[in-house]
């Protein structure tokens, strides 16, 4: 049962990946449609790194202030000033570990 | 990955996929190995759960339907659950269409395979791949290591079971990553309002089941996205 389940999520997951490139090219798709996913990227990374964030606390997460929230900002503040990522997730674990040893 | 990549000479886009693609890699370790875990919890054979985690090469999707099956849900809800969670896919893919739409037959079949949120993200923020062959060279390359990194992962996990705890420290190295990819997008005014409008939407819905938050909250950003086209025209 597994090895079928697993199969069969993995060729909905292809025919996913495959629907707007080969099966109905975006190309064919309205001239809006494909202008509005110019934005797609911005909106997925939000909505991932919000459903990260929110994963254990749901919303309240915003409300409480936690060691994560200090290493949200410092990881933020690191990749939006110099764009490097290995830097960024340096600077968010060691913000995160000790922001978590402070009493 | 930098903010602006710089455009690099042909024989070394292979080399810029894999410094792109490394620390990304990394990040998705302690998600893998999680999922692993899951895997072997509910009694998965080793060698479906590897070859499975190959196949799927998706993470929240395959853990959603790990997660299902432990729970004895029907194939049925289960490849629901999978598409609902994954369609965000077909917005990847018809965003880089263009980028497969000159390339060979078995590319623009197969190459997808390896079309995930890390994958799409790294690409498009590339301005050096317009070339059919220095982008499939740099996503077949990315994708490869990326996939080496899950599969191993993976595995490990389902060696170390429950030795592995789904609320490691760890697994903020994923979200490091994702904020790595979206601050430095966030320098023109719309992409923050879309930015705004997608989390708190997705935050507000992250209490719905199986992951739907995302969809719900990446759809709420398209449409942000969608009215600020329309005020501009």
């Amino acid at each position: 049962m597994s090895a079928m389940v697993l199969l069969a999520s993995s060729v909905v997951t292809w025919l996913l990946r495959v629907g707007f490139i080969v099966i109905v090219p975006a190309r064919r798709l309205p001239e809006g449609f494909r202008r509005v996913l110019d934005h797609a990227a911005v909106a997925a990374l939000a909505a991932l790194l919000a459903t990260a964030l929110a994963h254990d606390s749901g919303a309240a997460w915003l409300l409480t202030p936690s060691p994560v929230h200090v290493a949200v900002v410092a990881a933020g503040l690191v990749a939006w000033r110099t764009g490097r990522m290995g830097l960024t997730v340096v600077v968010a674990v060691t913000v995160l570990y000790a922001a978590q040893l402070l009493p | 990955m930098t903010a602006a990549p710089v455009a690099v000479s042909a024989p070394r886009i292979e080399l810029a996929a894999v410094q792109d693609i490394v620390p990304v890699a990394a990040s998705v370790v302690p998600f893998a190995l999680v999922i692993g875990s899951a895997m072997r919890a509910i009694g998965v054979p080793g060698g479906v759960g590897v070859l499975g985690g190959g196949a799927m090469y998706s993470g929240s999707a395959h853990l959603a339907a790990v997660a299902l099956l432990g729970a004895g849900a029907e194939l049925v809800m289960i490849l629901a659950a999978v598409a609902v969670i994954n369609a965000r896919l077909l917005v990847y893919g018809a965003a880089l269409e263009p980028r497969f739409r000159d390339q060979p037959r078995w590319f623009r079949w197969l190459g997808p395979h390896f079309l995930v949120d890390q994958t799409y993200a790294l690409a498009t923020a590339r301005d050096d791949l317009d070339a059919p062959d220095r982008f499939r060279r740099y996503w077949l390359v990315a994708g490869l290591v990326l996939g080496a990194f899950w599969v191993v992962a993976m595995a490990a996990g389902m060696g170390l079971g429950a030795a592995i705890h789904a609320s490691s420290p760890l697994n903020f190295t994923a979200t490091a990553v994702i904020i790595a990819m979206l601050a430095p997008r966030l320098r023109a005014r719309p992409h923050v309002i879309v930015a705004c409008v997608s989390a708190t939407v997705a935050t507000a819905s992250s209490s719905l089941p199986n992951g739907l938050g995302l969809g719900v909250g990446l759809a709420a950003g398209i449409v942000a996205g969608g009215l600020i086209e329309a005020r501009r025209r």
